[in-house]
């Protein structure tokens, strides 16, 4: 065995390692969590903890089912759905603009897009609140989804907008001159192109608004307009923490979200402009 | 009516002149190319025409139709992009098939599959319609592209270099197809190069172009034997043209050029034609001949080069001042630092102005 061979696998083995110790710190919660939320109530807060169920039962999953917690997810899948898409809407279109287009102002217009990024969102809720209420949009999910929009636009556009920059323009040039509109390039020609942006974008958008639970607490107060995050709030309630339906309803609340970045891993691989143009 | 015509058109970018007040007729059926180094506004010649650049005066002219402020998408033509701009995420088919999809009204499937199969066939892409960009070679990019312009049937074919990524071989048996595409479509075609044996062979007429300037537009015999100026002349041909600065003389009665390195016989009528000024002698490597001794000038060979059937020879004169001259070498060699004597043929001298480099007198063909 050379030296180089037992240098490349020790090197192997501390890389291995390193990265097991992340992925333990990472998921170790998600697992006790998942792990507790099988065990009955009493033996949830024993002491000394037990990592394994006993005993594993589903009455905490069957208790949130039972406390409506299908109708918050309906909920929250509605207004994250409809965010994601009014954002990507926008975004394309502003991002496009933006990229392609010189008008009066385009500088400053991006400028501000990118400043209004670096405003914390805790110092928006009071005027957002007052201003959801003078619409009449307060607890309602289209006043969610307006305001998650507006939350991410911002940081939707400047990705959009820089991955439009990054697209050869004679692309575009060659469907203005084989009769597009504008409008028409962009439909036909830079959001197909786009679909790694698109879903990189609509990502980020998903992943705040299916998480969120500072907004939507304080904008909704009937159930009727309840995401699922402030629904498992509630299980933190007046009369005690009810650990079990709260991690039960944790975990129900991870499943989509990794499942559609599962199911999206592929479209995040670019390339797909490759063939198009030469030299 | 002319197929293209633009009248005055101008283009800036910020203090830099793109364009300078171009007037150009394109005839229907013609052949142009638009020759010039880079920068020198060929290219954006074309964006103007193909309406991508938004002219800062004048007025552009499509079949008699002021296009000045139509959007691309509204001029009815046809373009070739210098990189393809296939669409990365279609089919060959759907490639050729786009201009038709965006048509209003659009024709009807059928009609779409028939004009693509029959454009496909002529261009030899036939197999390759349900591939996508990605997957076939640069020369087949470059028929794709060709098809995508060919399929809609366009007043005016616009080429932006097509030829250019192409390998020497392969541009070469392109440069073939095109014109037998041409003669076979007799469409109108405006085609940007900076190659000048492209222009030359490919076209009915050359524009050529210089600083955004329009410096001459004729057909390659002309430009190549009756060159505008010395841009024009030094510009076509293999080889960059010789140049000598000089002014007229008569030696012994006969009319001569003089300059440092020695005089040069003219004939006559070049004589009478040049007046009196500082003036620039052109020739070209053809019309000087190397000999052993005879001719007007001496020099010695500093580099030999053997390009198959000829041997350019650079020489440099007493003076200091270079010339390359072509030789058969199957009946004269000279190797690095031989001495030679150069013969130049006097029916061949082209005569510039020194200063503004506009011909005063053109040399024989």
């Amino acid at each position: 065995m050379s030296a180089s061979f037992v240098h490349a696998m020790r090197r192997k083995a501390v890389r291995l390692t390193v990265n097991a110790v992340i992925a333990v710190f990472a998921l170790l919660p998600i697992l006790w969590g998942f792990l507790s939320s099988l065990k009955p109530t009493d033996k949830i807060v024993e002491f000394p903890p037990r990592f394994l169920p006993e005993h594993p039962t589903l009455e905490h999953y069957t208790r949130i089912f039972a406390d409506n917690a299908a109708y918050f997810i309906a909920n929250s899948v509605a207004v994250s759905a409809a965010a994601v898409l009014l954002t990507l809407a926008l975004g394309a279109l502003a991002g496009y603009a933006i990229a392609r287009f010189r008008f009066a102002g385009r500088d400053t217009l991006m400028v501000s897009t990118v400043a209004i990024m670096s405003i914390p969102i805790a110092s928006l809720l009071v005027p957002t609140f007052t201003l959801l209420s003078w619409a009449g949009l307060a607890d309602t999910r289209l006043g969610l989804v307006l305001l998650y929009a507006a939350y991410q636009l911002p940081v939707v556009v400047w990705m959009l907008y820089g991955y439009f920059l990054s697209l050869p323009v004679e692309i575009e040039n060659a469907a203005r001159v084989d009769g597009c509109s504008p409008t028409r390039t962009l439909f036909k020609v830079v959001l197909p192109l786009s679909k790694p942006a698109l879903v990189a974008a609509g990502l980020f958008v998903l992943v705040f608004a299916w998480n969120d639970f500072v907004v939507a607490v304080t904008m909704t107060s009937s159930e009727t307009a309840r995401t699922f995050p402030v629904a498992i709030y509630f299980y933190l309630g007046f009369y005690g923490r009810e650990w079990g339906p709260l991690l039960a309803a944790s975990i129900v609340s991870i499943v989509p979200i990794v499942a559609i970045f599962v199911l999206l891993q592929r479209h995040f691989v670019s390339g797909l402009t490759g063939g198009g143009v030469k030299g | 009516m002319s197929a293209v015509r633009f009248s005055g058109v101008s283009k800036n970018y910020g203090p830099v002149v793109a364009l300078a007040g171009l007037d150009l007729d394109v005839a229907e059926g013609e052949f142009l190319s638009l020759l010039g180094p880079s920068g020198s506004g060929k290219s954006t010649t074309l964006g103007l025409l193909a309406g991508l650049i938004d002219a800062d005066g004048g007025k552009i002219e499509i079949a008699g139709r002021d296009v000045t402020a139509l959007p691309p998408e509204k001029r009815d033509l046809a373009m070739v992009f210098q990189n393809y701009a296939l669409y990365p995420h279609l089919t060959v088919a759907e490639n050729i098939a786009f201009p038709l999809e965006a048509r209003k009204p659009k024709p009807d499937a059928a009609e779409i599959a028939k004009k693509v199969e029959a454009v496909a066939q002529s261009l030899g892409i036939g197999p390759l319609l349900a591939r996508y960009p990605r997957e076939i070679s640069g020369g087949q990019q470059q028929r794709v592209a060709l098809g995508r312009a060919m399929v809609r049937d366009p007043k005016v074919f616009l080429l932006d270099e097509p030829l250019s990524n192409l390998d020497a071989r392969l541009r070469i048996r392109m440069r073939r197809d095109l014109k037998a595409l041409h003669a076979q479509l007799g469409s109108t075609i405006v085609y940007v190069t900076h190659d000048q044996s492209e222009a030359m062979t490919l076209s009915s007429r050359i524009a050529i172009f210089n600083h955004g300037k329009l410096q001459q537009v004729a057909p390659p015999a002309e430009i190549y034997d009756r060159p505008a100026n010395a841009f024009v002349a030094n510009f076509v041909g293999d080889r960059e043209m010789n140049f000598l600065d000089g002014k007229l003389t008569t030696q012994g009665g006969a009319p001569g050029f003089v300059f440092a390195g020695g005089v040069v016989p003219l004939i006559a009528s070049a004589a009478a034609v040049a007046g009196n000024g500082a003036l620039r002698l052109g020739i070209r490597a053809e019309a000087i001949e190397p000999t052993r001794d005879g001719g007007a000038l001496r020099g010695s060979v500093i580099l030999a080069e053997l390009a198959g059937p000829d041997l350019f020879l650079t020489v440099r004169l007493g003076d200091g001042a270079e010339i390359v001259a072509r030789a058969d070498p199957r009946a004269f060699t000279a190797r690095e630092g031989e001495a030679v004597s150069l013969a130049l043929d006097p029916a061949r001298i082209h005569l510039f102005d020194a200063e503004t480099g506009i011909a005063r007198h053109h040399g024989a063909a």
